[in-house]
């Protein structure tokens, strides 16, 4: 099962997209992102990329999300809607489980899903290996080098994400 | 291609359909492109990892860092529409009458 644990995790990651996709009251849409983020973060680290899984967690759940919590709990409703209160909630909640249990099982089945790619199951836990990487971690260095070859980059998100600041006071200044 | 790939592409695909299918709150549609973000995200990464394409692993967080962008001026317009209207109904939305 172990050998597996990428593909379950996976699973488990299109099941909280379809929590959130059929479109409970938001908190509750905000709590299947936040699943759906923790587990994106697992997969992320059964690869081997430590940085990009902290990234996730720290960056995409613990900022991101906590203000679209703040936001929502300003703007909710008094009885918010979860998935069984509502007949085309729920009924969008079981077809897609549907849908992805469906595709699991031909999965199962055949060993090769065509649907754009051809996807087969043996790549799963077959990691290509280049050679020896010394005692460093790749993607580690590869992130370090966005101060020496992504300079350029650095100083283009930074000034966008200061534009971005400056829209956002004048957006929220109303008149 | 392996099935891990699938299964996120299918995730996009999920969240996508979710965004371009509106109900009664804007604050959904906003999560929904919070998904397709992340999804793009772990996909990328997974891509990036899998054939050690070692100077390509900033691309993600390049991504991230546009994504919160995006994200902070799309709740900062539900902001202001929530101010104007008191709750952020889709059909608040009703100016334009053609």
């Amino acid at each position: 099962m172990m050998t597996y644990i990428v593909f379950i995790l996976s699973v488990i990651f299109v099941m909280g997209f379809v929590g959130f996709s059929s479109k409970p009251s938001p908190i509750y849409g905000g709590l299947g992102l936040i699943v759906s983020g923790g587990v994106g973060c697992g997969i992320v680290l059964n690869f081997g990329g430590s940085f990009l899984g902290l990234m996730v967690f720290l960056i995409y759940l613990g900022g991101m999300m906590v203000v679209f919590g703040y936001t929502t709990a300003m703007a909710t409703e008094q009885y918010p809607e979860v998935w069984v209160s509502n007949k085309v909630v729920l009924g969008t909640f079981i077809t897609g489980l549907l849908m992805e249990f469906l595709m699991v099982y031909s999965v199962l089945k055949d060993k090769e899903v065509e649907i754009v790619f051809k996807f087969n199951g043996m790549g799963d836990w077959v990691i290509y290996d280049t050679g020896d990487s010394g005692f460093f971690s790749e993607e580690a260095m590869g992130i370090a080098a966005l101060y020496s070859y992504g300079t350029w980059l650095v100083i283009v998100t930074g000034w966008s994400l200061l534009i971005g600041v400056v829209v956002i006071m004048e957006i929220t200044r109303g008149n | 291609m392996s099935l891990v790939y699938m299964n996120i592409m299918m995730a996009f695909t999920v969240s996508l359909t979710g965004l371009l299918m509106y109900r009664s709150h804007l604050k959904s549609s906003l999560l929904c492109l919070e998904g397709m973000m992340l999804s793009l995200f772990i996909l990328a990464t997974l891509m990036i990892l899998n054939s050690h394409f070692t100077l390509a692993s900033m691309m993600p967080i390049i991504l991230l860092v546009f994504a919160a962008c995006e994200a902070a001026l799309g709740l900062s317009l539900l902001v202001m529409v929530s101010n104007t209207y008191g709750t952020d109904y889709v059909q608040n939305l009703n100016l334009l009458q053609c």
